[in-house]
């Protein structure tokens, strides 16, 4: 069953004085079903998080269309909750309002709206942070404040724009299992934009591989590893197998950008 | 010393203090060394005695009072009607383009200047006073205000959206929240400002107030007591502007924190 369905979307950015258009996204189509997990791999200035703005509704495709679950997508909305790269915690709200934030919008009663926070607080491990100012929270700490905001929102989907790309390396790992563990137990569809090739075959159950701008998709590469997974699948011969393929498909498109630049 | 180095506290207020130490010395030193004369600057002495015989004899304190309510008075009218329409400048950029030329360049004309056409309008009563204050403030609030709610970061407004909020939510607890306590500085400041329209408008055509004691001595000569109405100005904004700042700091501990 297909839940999300982008349709021949592209994307150009108008003309800046003395310059022409910038063609960020080629016509591209995609089908994500429901409780896939998908990451979408590219370098940087791809058109990846054009995509996924488009996706979330921040931004317009200059052509075709995006649909979930058969309605087309005309603006932002909280069927589709987003973590961005830049930490967007709200540095006014404690981490258990910010989490509240989108149960509160809807209009849900306090008392329940507390419960929900918590419930995802214990979930990302954040228990004892609640009464926190984001500003007193490490990195790491925010994010995981910011995929509990999204969660809590129960969307249809999870859009996540490289959440974890101002992350050290150890963090990001810990992250990658905290989430995965996330969508296994909870069964969500995920659309994870990264420009890590590890990430995306640890995170996704396929791998859209996106050239360099304009961004289109180059390949699409199923990751057959059993769930659940363990950081140590990282080293096992499949997983190096499927690393080796994207190492050679991302370094041509990494290529591109350098003789563009 | 070297460049950036913190001080510790204790000595930060050493220094402050010294200062106004040299201040005096050298003001004593000028006055009762007989190096100005006494018609031109009173020495500290007798600015401290004539301060005394306002106070007791001569109902300074009302004036005070009477400049105090005439500023709150004018700075709370300014802010009441400059906040909103700030805010709503900001968030919303057609009316931004609607008000913010006039705005501009009302904000260009100084409130001192009124002072004739407001007598005119309004006689020298209390309305008067308010009005130059208003005028003063009511262009620079919404100018400030309509700024900081437009630097309002995107990314936060965009979350927002995509955790389901509707353009309300958007105003009320995203771009008010983000801008609240710029907003309260912003008042911090003009409040500061409003101090020194409210002598100009009390120096001409009032019968009260610190800028009409002010003007008196003037015609008496009596050098002392306006120094003292000057110093009791600076006391007095010094004093609220530590309040104000304690208030924002405790409405806003997410920013100290």
């Amino acid at each position: 069953m297909t839940a999300l369905r982008i349709d021949q979307v592209s994307r150009t950015f108008p003309a800046r004085a003395g310059n022409v258009p910038t063609r960020a996204l080629e016509p591209t189509t995609l089908d994500v079903g429901d409780n896939d997990f998908v990451t979408i791999l590219g370098p940087s200035g791809c058109g990846k998080s054009t995509l996924l703005r488009i996706i979330a509704g921040l931004d317009r495709p200059t052509s075709g269309r995006v649909t979930l679950d058969g309605r087309e997508v005309t603006g932002p909305g909280a069927d589709r909750g987003m973590v961005f790269q830049s930490y967007t915690l709200f540095p006014w709200l404690t981490v258990r309002e910010n989490i509240a934030f989108g149960l509160r919008e809807r209009g849900v009663a306090q008392a329940e709206r507390h419960d929900i926070a918590d419930a995802f607080i214990r979930r990302v491990g954040l228990s004892g942070f609640e009464n926190h100012w984001p500003k007193q929270l490490s990195g790491g700490m925010q994010q995981r404040t910011a995929i509990a905001r999204a969660l809590a929102n129960d969307p249809k989907i999870l859009l996540l724009d490289e959440p974890f790309g101002a992350l050290d390396n150890q963090t990001r790992a810990l992250m990658q299992e905290m989430l995965l563990g996330i969508w296994e137990r909870d069964q969500k569809t995920v659309l994870f934009v990264t420009h890590d090739i590890e990430e995306a075959i640890f995170l996704g159950s396929r791998v859209i591989v996106m050239s360099a701008r304009p961004g289109r998709i180059k390949a699409e590469i199923a990751v057959d590893l059993p769930h659940p997974r363990s950081y140590k699948i990282k080293t096992t011969p499949e997983f190096v197998a499927l690393k080796e393929r994207l190492v050679e498909e991302i370094r041509t498109e990494a290529l591109k950008v350098a003789e563009q630049a | 010393m070297r460049p950036l180095e913190p001080t510790t506290s204790k000595q930060r207020v050493a220094y402050g203090l010294a200062f106004f130490v040299l201040f005096v010395a050298l003001w004593s030193w000028a006055t009762f060394g007989g190096h100005v004369s006494k018609t031109f600057l009173a020495n500290p002495l007798t600015m401290v005695q004539e301060g005394y015989e306002l106070l007791a004899k001569q109902g300074f304190l009302f004036d005070i009072g009477m400049t105090i309510w005439r500023v709150i008075g004018g700075f709370v009218l300014a802010a009441v009607i400059a906040v909103p329409l700030g805010v709503l400048m900001g968030a919303y950029k057609p009316i931004e383009a609607f008000l913010e030329p006039f705005v501009s360049f009302a904000r260009y004309l100084p409130a001192s200047a009124f002072i004739p056409l407001l007598i005119l309008w309004a006689g020298i009563g209390e309305l008067q006073k308010l009005l130059v204050i208003f005028i003063g403030a009511v262009f620079q609030i919404i100018l400030m205000v309509a700024v900081t709610v437009g630097a309002t970061r995107r990314d936060l407004v965009e979350a927002a959206y995509t955790l389901g909020a509707r353009d309300r939510g958007i105003i009320r607890r995203v771009l008010l929240p983000s801008a609240a306590p710029e907003i309260a500085e912003i008042l911090r400041l003009v409040l500061g400002w409003a101090w020194t329209y409210v002598i100009v408008a009390e120096l001409i055509g009032s019968s009260s107030g610190i800028g009409h004691m002010i003007t008196d001595s003037q015609a008496l000569l009596n050098t002392g007591q306006i120094i003292f109405g000057i110093i009791v100005i600076g006391l007095i904004g010094l004093i609220s502007d530590f309040l104000f700042k304690a208030f924002n700091a405790w409405l806003f501990p997410w920013k100290l924190a």
